[in-house]
């Protein structure tokens, strides 16, 4: 029997979120379930009817048309580099806050950490050329129960963004107060080049907590949501009358608006769940934390209707521990558009794709090449792992793969007017000299992630590298774990990995994170532009990130 | 929540003494009963090794092994080190000569910047990975300047028991024989806040204002003090809203 969930993918708005609130004031939720329920640790989570709803959309992130805000401090200039060059057309007054959730009918309640009440949180519609002003605030109460840390850092992965707007770990949010988030929306290479370098445009970002040994926690326990990026090429429509746009499928979904929506987001995250159906963690568990239900976008299995013609799926694995290997239960190919929110050089036709933590693959399904006999298929997970440490290599039989979601592909063709093109994004030129190369290992030591034999001091300035420079980093790994290395703030092209070239491959666009395997070495070029400031790299299986598998780097003018 | 005594406690009154002031306690429980029923049985704790349970009310409960402190009284893990309280543990052995001496010092340091403030609510805890003997212990203690410091203990027991608890707090190895290499032993500090069980972990050989301003995040929000010898170890990164109230999570409608 389905019950009606609440409040559990879609947005509550901050009006109708407040007022209930107040109404709610001293009235804490009591499952009567858990009264006298032991809750036993590293549960099996109870058993749960996939397919029972439908894949939900958080609502688009809603601005207000001036930076300064309606209420509160004024906005300080002075605390942003480039402000005046890239003053605000917007901004979004965002809150932090606790809220109760159901990622499945037969599960109970589970107080997850949000932005603004809905998880993932409100999809942010960015466009290049749009600066933008977020006020996060923390409304997080001062304590939460078991796993999670009700201080936070909002971190705009893969954004260009000043260090004081990174949202790195430098800087907590202690609830009851609130930090001004300035995002350009500006190609890398501004302060080099008018309006930057066009090539260096990305697409599917996303925005998360990044709390000091709190992050894996906070995300897994709802802070997490897009940031979407549009410019003339990726425009975000599919019938854009300018020619050099790509007319990609287009449309994506803002809550319950679906209709004709055909670029669809999908965060992808396992979770487990105790015998009363609450959310659980290990946070003993320093390997990595896999969870034995998956969700898309909050929800366990659910299920998506699609049309007779091409979709764009933005598919994140958000974490915390687990790998996947990407397939449609029919084996059929699709396009591989995108690499961590960058379009290719190329389309790539494949029929599966691999992601580590933080990863990012936008690929394109058409569905019009379905038989008429096809009504569903399902999206599976065929990587093999058995705990945190990462996947074991193995490809899971396509019949006996978990599968993450259905797709019930309705009858009847439908008017397509997108297309994808031959050709996307040229790779950026490596034209910035090298002023320096780096070696990078990530191992451990004594039972500690270490870089370079060296535990996390994020006091310590691991590497300062002269802004407007470009570098190149050797990254290698050791020992019996996987590791997902993210460097903030800048993409990278590979130049090799394990000693081959990846040029035509899916490794051959630009990355900002890259699933390292034991003994992997990897061989990166990157620009380091336009900012100066603190930033990190460390390893996104966030567990190990927790475990202070960091390093800091400066950017220094 | 005030200083515990010294004296190994009944486990009653140790609960008793545990309790924790209402918000906390309505929050910690949020996800679980609120009613401290009579406390019958305890939740079976699964035999594997490192095995722990979650009571009805969020907290943890360990195998209650039985340790021997610095001065050679008994102490027993869950009832004297656990239940109730806020600790940061580390693993090391007296005669070790790598990386303990390091650790010992970083920790010292973050208790000093800790302790002044706070009446020493937060216990540091030191678990033998060698049996050591209440002598070796006591004189490890003294010559790093920690014998009669508050909240420092110095524990030691059966080698499978400390193995049992140093899994517990998520630091074995997968290799058996990288996971009983003393030279190998980990380096990392658990740091845990019990009745709201708040755990996490870092380096202990990071730097002692990093360790010991991680240590008081356990503690919820309000009831942190300032210290000022850890202002500006990071950047707090935020402007206080005015007359800000955090925002209550909407009760979820109870079930048809």
């Amino acid at each position: 029997m389905r019950r009606a969930s609440h409040a559990f993918g879609h947005s509550v708005s901050r009006r109708s979120f407040v007022k209930g609130s107040a109404l709610a004031t001293g009235a804490f939720f009591i499952n009567s379930r858990n009264s006298l329920a032991v809750l036993r640790e590293d549960p099996t989570s109870p058993f749960t009817t996939p397919w029972m709803q439908p894949l939900r959309f958080p609502n688009y992130a809603t601005p207000l048309p001036s930076w300064q805000p309606l209420d509160g401090p004024p906005v300080d200039p002075q605390a942003h580099q480039h402000f005046e060059q890239f003053q605000p057309e917007y901004l979004y007054d965002y809150t932090l806050c606790a809220a109760y959730a159901r990622p499945h009918p037969q599960l109970g309640f589970s107080l997850l950490s949000t932005f603004c009440g809905c998880m993932p949180g409100p999809t942010f519609m960015m466009r290049y050329g749009k600066p933008a002003l977020v006020r996060m605030k923390n409304c997080m109460p001062n304590s939460i129960p078991n796993f999670g840390s009700p201080e936070t850092t909002t971190h705009v992965h893969n954004g260009h963004h000043g260090s004081e707007s990174d949202g790195t770990p430098f800087y907590q949010l202690q609830p009851g107060s609130f930090r001004d988030m300035h995002y350009v929306n500006a190609m890398a290479g501004f302060t080099m080049t008018a309006g930057g370098d066009p090539l260096e445009a990305k697409h599917t970002l996303w925005y998360h907590d990044h709390c000091l040994d709190f992050t894996s926690q906070n995300v897994y326990r709802g802070l997490a949501g897009f940031f979407l990026l549009f410019d003339d090429k990726d425009s975000g429509n599919e019938n854009d009358p300018n020619p050099d746009a790509f007319r990609l499928p287009s449309g994506v979904p803002d809550g319950k608006r679906v209709k004709n929506r055909f670029d669809i987001p999908l965060m992808l995250i396992d979770m487990r769940f105790d015998q009363n159906g609450v959310q659980t963690m290990d946070t003993s568990n320093m390997d990595g934390h896999l969870g034995d239900k998956y969700t898309v976008n909050g929800l366990v299995q659910p299920y998506f209707e699609v049309e007779r013609r091409k979709y764009r799926f933005r598919i994140l694995d958000a974490g915390p521990s687990r790998f996947y290997d990407i397939w449609l239960s029919n084996g059929m190919e699709f396009q591989h558009i995108g690499n961590d929110g960058n379009l290719l050089p190329a389309p790539i036709t494949t029929n599966h794709v691999k992601l580590g933590v933080a990863e990012r693959a936008d690929i394109v399904v058409d569905f019009s090449q379905l038989p008429a006999s096809t009504t569903e298929i399902y999206l599976v997970n065929r990587a093999e792992q058995t705990n945190g440490r990462g996947p074991t290599g193995n490809t899971l039989p396509m019949d006996t793969a978990p599968k993450l979601m259905k797709i019930i592909v309705r009858k009847g063709s439908v008017q397509d007017n997108s297309r994808v093109p031959e050709t996307l994004m040229p790779l950026p030129a490596r034209d910035l000299p090298v002023a320096q190369e780096r070696n990078w290992h990530f191992g451990r030591s004594n039972g500690m992630w270490v870089v370079n034999g060296n535990v996390v001091d994020i006091n310590r300035c691991d590497a300062a590298i002269q802004r407007n420079t470009a570098e190149i980093w050797n990254i290698s790994t050791a020992g019996g774990w996987a590791h997902p290395v993210h460097i903030h703030l800048e993409e990278y092209q590979i130049l090799s990995y394990n000693g081959q070239p990846v040029t035509g491959t899916s490794l051959g666009g630009r990355k900002d994170v890259f699933a390292l395997y034991p003994g992997d070495q990897m061989r990166i070029y990157m620009k380091i532009r336009d900012w100066v400031g603190r930033y990190v790299m460390h390893c996104h299986n966030v567990v190990h990130e927790d475990h202070a598998m960091m390093i800091r780097w400066d950017i220094v003018p | 929540m005030s200083p515990e005594p010294e004296q190994p406690l009944s486990r009653r009154s140790t609960i008793a003494g545990a309790v924790v002031p209402a918000a906390l306690l309505l929050l910690g429980g949020c996800a679980g009963a609120l009613r401290r029923e009579t406390r019958s049985a305890e939740p079976e704790i699964p035999a594997r090794r490192g095995g722990s349970a979650i009571r009805s009310d969020g907290t943890r409960v360990f195998r209650n092994h039985r340790l021997v402190d610095q001065d050679g009284r008994t102490v027993r893990f869950q009832e004297d080190l656990v239940e109730g309280r806020v600790f940061a543990a580390t693993f090391q052995y007296a005669k070790c000569n790598g990386i303990c001496r390091d650790m010992t010092e970083k920790m010292r340091a973050a208790s000093e910047l800790l302790g002044g403030s706070m009446g020493n609510p937060i216990r540091f805890y030191m678990f033998s990975l060698a049996e050591d003997s209440p002598e070796d212990m006591k004189a490890y203690m003294q010559a790093h300047g920690l014998y009669g410091k508050p909240g420092w203990r110095f524990v030691s027991g059966p080698r499978d028991a400390i193995t049992d608890i140093r899994w517990a707090f998520g630091f074995g190895e997968p290799d058996e024989e990288l996971d009983q290499k003393l030279s190998a032993h980990t380096g990392m500090v658990r740091y845990c806040h019990h009745a709201t069980d708040k755990w996490a972990a870092c380096p202990a050989l990071g730097d002692p204002r990093s360790i010991a301003l991680l240590m008081l995040r356990c503690f919820p929000c309000d009831q942190r003090p300032r210290i000022e010898a850890l202002e500006g170890a990071f950047a707090q990164g935020g402007t206080p809203m005015p007359g800000y109230k955090p925002i209550a999570p909407v009760a979820p409608p109870s079930d048809a």
